[in-house]
């Protein structure tokens, strides 16, 4: 289970990079791979080291993380080509340009942190204030609202779910159900293709 | 990624995952979970590696956040809901900020080195450091780890001894003032270009030309070899030549290091353990030859020994454990 320190660390160096690392994985050939899997692998590797502070560039740390999920799982797929496989082991990782997701500093974060917030639905956007501009706890946040504690979590999960989506794909627009709905049968069958194989 | 898992009637989908993981977080965020809830998280979470991953990442977008509360109570949420479409004013002054800190690390860097360089000093890196040194010149070293490099700059000739370890060298062009570079009795000497120079423990002297041409030869030889952009020549310690063609991709990779990154491509776990010995004193142990002569792949920080042996590990099936002074693997 990741630690305080882990979370803060993950927060502050990894996350803003997640934006791109998405944009770069999405233009690499990968067959019967979701790109959220390989996030979230990637994710568990870095929640799983030992420790994180003499990592000194954690954005191409994340990509390189990410690069070798990718290729454990091409390797345990069977079906991707050899070319596919040396393809993504030859393949360089973006360095030294910082992104268009890249930190921004001060007052700019903060707005944009702001206009995140304020994408949310009404009900969720107020819980959300109160917790995180505020400072209210959960149970102060029900309080304030005349509503039940377990609504204020779910205001908050909900939240937190909208405002990942927001952050990472660069706050645009989140990948609507239908379209996710079709990668996900895409991906089951790939993976039957595997099994025939 | 569990794709092929037969017996289960269908794979949980990464958007499900990352909906409980924001669920989970978010009873996290109400404070300390519950003796129950703790255990009920951790069953949760230990049945899929990616169920960790989505939770970190939960959590991670949950500290994000903290910094809202520097919006102050007057905050309202209503007032941003316009300013969504202007990311790009921002972008571009983002840009110039970064450009002006590169800008100011360069002019430091340059500050520094010179005044070491004119002094005659060694320049030196501890284990585990790369450094670069920018040179009045208009040239710059960049050195690897634990590496010393000796420069003697005269009127009419640039020299530097390469003691121990391995370095960059980006050479500015200079026709009267040739740039040479010793490293043990293999002399280089270029006009402008870009190389690296290796020194091997046994006395083995690695060169690669990244752009230009360079002339290596023993030291004193009236015949060097003539070695062009993307040319790699291992002098053995018995002063034989061998040159071999690099693809711009490997040539690239082969001094990965200025970024805090090792190439391990299709070595083994032996090899790869002894390249890490130069970057750090925290060992990578392996005693049963049958996992030192597994072949890894990828690249990886130099930094971090300790998480390579981890991913090894992962992506192997074997176990790395923990030692007092690093790292063991082993079978299961």
């Amino acid at each position: 289970m990741p630690s305080h320190d882990r979370t803060q660390w993950l927060a502050r160096r990894i996350l803003p990079h997640e934006g791109e690392l998405r944009t770069w994985l999405s233009r690499r050939p990968l067959v019967g791979l979701d790109i959220d899997d390989v996030v979230q692998e990637s994710y568990a590797i870095l929640a799983g080291l030992g420790c994180v502070g003499h990592i000194r560039n954690p954005r191409t740390y994340l990509f390189e993380v990410a690069k070798s999920v990718v290729l454990m799982a091409l390797r345990r797929s069977q079906v991707v080509s050899f070319s596919a496989l040396t393809d993504m082991e030859s393949l360089e990782v973006p360095c030294d340009a910082p992104g268009p997701d890249a930190i921004a500093a001060g007052r700019q974060e903060l707005e944009r942190i702001a206009t995140f917030i304020a994408t949310l639905p009404p009900k969720c956007r107020e819980v959300f204030t109160l917790r995180k501009v505020h400072e209210l706890s959960q149970r102060e946040v029900a309080h304030r609202m005349v509503i039940s504690e377990s609504t204020v979590e779910k205001h908050m999960g909900k939240a937190l779910r909208l405002l990942a989506n927001a952050i990472t794909y660069g706050g645009n627009s989140p990948i609507p159900a239908s379209k996710a709905c079709e990668d996900e049968r895409a991906r089951t069958e790939t993976s039957g293709i595997g099994l025939r194989n | 990624m569990k794709t092929n898992a037969p017996e289960q009637k269908r794979p949980e989908s990464a958007s499900e995952i990352e909906s409980s993981a924001a669920s989970w977080a978010a009873k996290a965020d109400r404070g300390d979970l519950s003796f129950d809830e703790q255990a009920a998280l951790e069953k949760w979470l230990g049945a899929d590696t990616r169920r960790l991953g989505a939770y970190a990442r939960a959590l991670a977008v949950n500290a994000h956040f903290d910094r809202a509360a520097a919006l102050g109570p007057g905050f309202s949420p209503d007032d941003f809901e316009e300013a969504r479409p202007s990311p790009p004013p921002a972008l571009k002054r983002r840009h110039f900020l970064f450009a002006g800190g590169a800008a100011l690390a360069a002019s430091v860097a340059a500050a520094v080195g010179f005044g070491a360089l004119s002094a005659g000093a060694a320049v030196v890196t501890a284990k585990g450091d790369t450094r670069r040194i920018a040179l009045a010149e208009g040239s710059a070293i960049t050195l690897n780890t634990d590496s010393r490099i000796e420069p003697r700059f005269e009127e009419r000739l640039r020299q530097v001894d390469l003691v121990k370890g391995e370095a960059l060298f980006d050479v500015s062009r200079d026709r009267d003032r040739p740039f040479v570079v010793h490293a043990g009795d293999v002399r280089i000497r270029v006009l402008g270009t870009s190389f690296s120079v290796r020194r091997f423990d046994d006395g083995a002297v690695e060169v690669a030309v990244l752009e230009g041409h360079v002339e290596v030869g023993a030291a004193g030889e009236l015949h060097p070899h003539s070695l062009r952009r993307g040319q790699r020549v291992r002098v053995s310690p018995r002063g034989d030549f061998r040159i071999e063609r690099l693809s711009h991709a490997a040539l690239e990779r082969s001094i990965g290091w200025r970024r805090g990154i090792i190439d391990l491509q299709g070595m083994t776990l032996a090899r790869a353990a002894a390249e890490y010995a130069r970057y750090s004193d925290r060992r990578i142990v392996i005693a049963d030859p049958a996992v030192g002569a597994m072949k890894v792949t990828g690249v990886y920080s130099t930094s971090d020994p300790l998480g390579f042996a981890r991913a090894a590990a992962l992506s192997l099936g074997i176990q790395a454990i923990p030692t007092a002074d690093g790292v063991r693997l082993d079978r299961r």
